[in-house]
């Protein structure tokens, strides 16, 4: 009997042995136009259920592990954004936007609670452990700026129907943070080689929050197997940066950019205005041509981890340009193409540095950049600091097919909106259409308690832009209540778009930018003076009202005058009775 | 005849007036909704809209920062049907304007301003007719501005003329009901109820011809007044499903202010710059403050009690939390009404000066504030209190008017003659 248990725990541990690598890093490069590149850095581990819960940690991190299990937060969200994604120009969104936030900090999770309530106390207790964790202010997602979205977000884990039930979802915007490098400090902490090798010993705060649009994600979500007997949890790291080539290749030591010399000028030849004595400079036919150390300021430091058991690798770097384009590592990395037949990734061997070339010889060509499907533009109509407007303009460029989608958004408190006022309409006609809104999910604000949150079903048909319009008023707030420098305006975070998927197609995620909203302020000099004015004023009024209607009426002639001589008779006489009394007090205090 | 036929002039070209303005200028109703001089955070016409907006479309308005009305006013809109909804609503707003004005004529012909039970003054004989106590109404800018920018304080003061002219021809209970829907939509009316007792008392009094029993009258008054508050909160409690949330949201929102829109009035810019610790004892003081008055007033002027109504409303347009240019309009439509004391008046000039200074700046002030930039909130609050002052100035000095118009029937050889108090 004993035996038969050892040989089914030597069978067991082969299993797990054999299972799916726990642990990989993948990064992506993709030349956008010549100007600009994106780099993708994913990072993936898993850990079974089992050991997660025993607290058996090995890729996962145990601090944000431990965190997870005290807020009995089942699936994880987090992202720190800056700057903005150019559609225009760079196409699609990485990942279809899945691993993206809004400017600044965005986080949701789905939390495991008996009550909202409950849910909204674990919520606050993820939110303090995160903000020491990731030294940001996560600690201020208050009542103010949680929502709980209703169509926007659909959990990513494959969770047994049971318990969904009581998994609450909660979404928190900070879109003032700032993100900078004491974030990403503690982001590479969470990676096993804590981005001293593999491809994270290329992020650096220098490089990173230089970027055009960069973004940083943490998902952790739990998966199942299909008939539910093999869970696992996993956690992916995700960090999208677009890079300035030009800018990334200037020398750290000598980084002041110099005019080029009018002979090495390109000029753009299609302007209309180009002429021999016009240059509009040009950056099309320069092509983009790069060595990794070049853009990151150092090659990658080896492998992070040795290969797994079953010899995969688990570093890789991977280039996205059309194959006749040169692409030369160094040393012996083991190539493999790619199905697409449009990207080349590299497999790093283990302690020696990688480093590869992008070369100018040849062809400098690009892959075509991939149409989004939606473009989004949100923007604030109106002027003044009593009341204004939101604009978005939601344009599908499919020339066949119209997109449904949900438009969620949600707004402080002092922001507010008039919902009777929302409009949607065609760009080409000026009447409203009432068939772009599908459905329409609406909580009001409560002043100082909860923001609003509106989530629109909208549909917008082929080849057309939809103008989304609404008023608000801004509120006047109490002076405590304005942030250091009040005339800044508040950050009203970015509105999330979420295109339902089609059949056969991954659901896309795309965020607009975010909006500065000016607030009239009052003049935070003078508490006292406000006090002391106001209140003689209405001393005035008590005072006239009051002395009006507790005295007499007497006629005029029959009191005394207030006549100088009068006035001089009786202060005299007052005075001298004081002094007789004094001077007697005096005399008496000597016979005693 | 010769009377209706004046009072059918007036009504028609005033209205006429106000269908002008409504229908050829299509864009001042919205620019006049958006002033808040006009519009107040518990009054606004577009926060109501986006009432009725939630209300039709089964979202409770009163679980949100926007709307803080009286939840009866919500059915009343809907069923105004939405093509017509604006052409429909100045029309209501126009009826109200002339349901005021005719009310304030039928108080104006009881003579009760001029000679009251207990009063009567020796320049009754001065005072206006009926007719031109409604045209200073219906023709007063404040008014007209009032009813183009459509607030629902309208409605309160279409209550509260109402309440008056039926206290002072003898009908006490409807003029309680009266009240009671005045301090349901706007609950300051209720610091009314004891000048409009005793002027029901004496309404009674002297339609009977015989004293009514005291205690029996005002316990009745009384009671018939709660009821009619509870009647209307019970209705309320209906209509938003069974939930009292929209208490906090409509009177929760007059005590404790939790918007602070900038208005006419002194509270917004005081609990604006007011520290955290103090903000409750402060707001307790500012209601305190607002009803202080009413007890003197009612002692000292016991022989007058519409003059206490007529001081009240005053002393209400000044100082009560989200004050308006409506209420002002009510104030001066009551006013008229003593038109035989003004010549005891002393600071006329004086007072219609800061007012008319305080209603031109006002505007300016609040544009460079809020739009231009070039000034700061310190402008239009400055412009607040000069137009406190001059309203402030009034109500005493039309309350010194009647002291002395009332002193002067004791002493009849002091007419003309400079007084003194002491």
């Amino acid at each position: 009997m004993k035996r038969f248990f050892c040989l089914l725990l030597s069978l067991l541990l082969g299993l797990l042995v054999s299972a799916d690598p726990d642990y990989k890093e993948l990064l992506n490069l993709q030349p956008l136009n010549p100007a600009s590149l994106l780099a993708s850095f994913n990072f993936w581990s898993k850990a079974s259920l089992q050991s997660y819960e025993q607290q058996h940690f090995k890729y996962i991190p145990r601090s944000l592990g431990q965190i997870l299990q005290h807020a009995k937060t089942r699936e994880l969200h987090l992202r720190f954004s800056t700057g903005r994604w150019d559609d225009e120009s760079w196409g699609a969104r990485p990942w279809g936007g899945t691993k993206e936030g809004g400017t600044g900090v965005e986080l949701w999770a789905w939390v495991e609670a008996d009550s909202d309530s409950g849910s909204f106390a674990r919520w606050v207790t993820l939110n303090n452990a995160l903000s020491g964790l990731f030294c940001a202010s996560l600690n201020f997602i208050d009542s103010t700026r949680t929502t709980r979205p209703r169509m926007t977000f659909e959990p990513t884990s494959s969770v047994s129907n049971t318990s969904s039930e009581n998994m609450y979802l909660l979404h928190g915007t900070l879109p003032r943070e700032v993100v900078c490098t004491e974030n990403l400090t503690p982001f590479l902490k969470l990676l096993p080689c804590k981005g001293k090798a593999g491809i994270a010993s290329l992020l650096d705060g220098h490089k990173l929050f230089d970027a055009s649009w960069q973004s940083m994600a943490i998902d952790v979500r739990s998966v199942c197997s299909e008939d539910g007997s093999e869970c696992s949890i996993e956690m992916e790291q995700t960090v999208d940066m677009v890079l300035d080539v030009d800018r990334s290749k200037r020398p750290r030591d000598n980084p002041i950019p110099r005019p080029i010399p009018s002979e090495h000028l390109h000029c753009d030849i299609s302007k209309p205005y180009a002429s021999n004595e016009a240059c509009f400079p040009s950056d099309a036919d320069l092509g983009q041509s790069w060595t990794i150390a070049e853009i990151f300021g150092r090659p990658i430091q080896g492998s992070c981890l040795s290969e797994d058991s079953q010899g995969q690798l688990r570093d890789s770097v991977c280039i996205n340009v059309p194959l006749d384009r040169e692409v030369n590592p160094y040393g012996d990395a083991v190539e493999t193409k790619n199905e697409a037949g449009s990207g080349r990734c590299f497999a790093i061997p283990a302690s020696k540095p990688f480093e590869m070339v992008l070369s100018h010889i040849g062809p400098q060509t690009f892959n075509d950049i991939s149409q989004p499907p939606l473009y989004a533009s949100r923007s604030f109509t109106g002027h003044g600091q009593e009341r204004g407007g939101v604009q978005t303009l939601l344009t599908n460029p499919s020339r066949t097919s119209s997109i449904e989608f949900v438009y969620f958004e949600t707004l402080p408190w002092f922001m507010k909106p008039y919902l009777h006022t929302l409009d949607a309409r065609l760009s080409t006609s000026s009447t409203s259409s009432p068939e772009i809104i599908k459905e329409t999910f609406y909580r009001p604000a409560l002043d100082r308690r909860r923001g609003t949150q509106l989530e629109l079903l909208v549909s917008v048909p082929a080849a057309s832009t939809v103008v989304l319009t609404y008023d608000f008023d801004k509120a006047i707030l109490r002076y405590t209540e304005y942030p250091p420098d009040a005339n800044r305006g508040f950050d009203v975070a970015p509105a999330v778009i979420r295109l339902l998927p089609v059949e056969g197609q991954a659901e896309v995620y795309i965020r607009t930018s975010s909006l500065l909203l000016p607030l009239p302020t009052p003049d935070f000099s003078m508490p006292y003076n406000v006090i002391i004015l106001t209140s003689t004023v209405m001393a005035l009024a008590f005072g006239m009202i009051f002395n009006l209607l507790v005295r007499r009426f007497v006629g005029a002639d029959e009191v005394e005058g207030w006549n100088l001589a009068a006035l001089k008779a009786k202060a005299r006489g007052r005075a001298m009775a004081l002094l007789d009394r004094v001077l007697r007090k005096g005399k008496e205090k000597k016979v005693q | 005849m010769v009377i209706d036929r004046r009072k059918a002039i007036l009504f028609t070209s005033a209205a006429a007036l106000r269908l002008v303005l409504f229908f050829t200028f299509p864009s001042l109703p919205v620019l006049l909704t958006g002033r808040v001089e006009i519009s107040t955070p518990v009054t606004s016409f577009k926060r109501l809209q986006e009432g009725l907006f939630l209300y039709t479309h089964n979202v409770s308005p009163y679980d949100g920062g926007v709307f803080h009305q009286a939840p009866l006013l919500l059915p009343l809109f809907a069923l105004i049907p939405p093509s017509l909804f604006s052409p429909l609503t100045a029309i209501l707003y126009i009826g109200l304007d002339l349901l005021c004005a005719n009310a304030l004529m039928h108080i104006t012909e009881s003579g009760e301003s001029g000679s009251s039970r207990l009063f009567t003054s020796p320049r009754k004989d001065m005072k206006w007719d009926s007719i031109a106590v409604a045209s200073a109404y219906l023709f007063n800018p404040f008014t007209i501005a009032t009813c183009i920018g459509r607030p629902t304080s309208v409605f309160t003061n279409c209550a509260i003329l109402y309440a008056i002219a039926q206290a002072v021809s003898g009908k006490p209970i409807t003029s309680m009901l009266a009240l009671g829907l005045a301090s349901y939509l706007s609950l300051y009316p209720a610091l009314l109820l004891p000048p409009m007792i005793l002027l029901c008392y004496d309404g009674k009094a002297r339609e009977t011809k015989a004293l009514p029993n005291a205690t029996f009258s005002t316990a009745t008054y009384l009671s018939v007044f709660s009821a009619s508050i509870a009647w209307f909160l019970h209705l309320s409690k209906i209509l938003t499903g069974g939930s009292t949330a929209y208490l906090a949201s409509t009177y929760g929102v007059h005590l404790l202010l939790p918007d602070l829109t900038p208005n006419v009035g002194l509270w917004w810019y005081f609990f604006i710059e007011m520290f955290d610790s103090f903000r409750e004892f402060f707001l307790g003081v500012f209601w305190l403050h607002l009803g202080a008055y009413v007890g003197a007033l009612c002692i000292r002027l016991r022989t007058q009690p519409l003059f206490v109504i007529t001081t009240l409303l005053g002393i209400f347009a000044i100082f009560k939390p989200y004050p308006s240019i409506s209420d002002t309009s009510l104030y001066l439509a009551m006013l008229p009404l003593y038109r035989h004391v003004f010549p005891l008046m002393r600071y006329t000039f004086f007072a219609m000066a800061t007012i008319l200074y305080a209603t031109l700046l006002g505007p300016a002030f609040y544009y460079l504030w809020i739009y231009a930039g070039s000034g700061n909130a310190n402008f239009f609050y400055a412009i607040t209190l000069v137009w406190s002052l001059g309203l402030s100035e009034i109500v005493a000095d039309s309350l010194f008017a009647v002291l002395r118009d009332e002193w002067e029937v004791e002493r009849p050889e002091m007419k003309g003659k400079d007084v003194r108090q002491i």
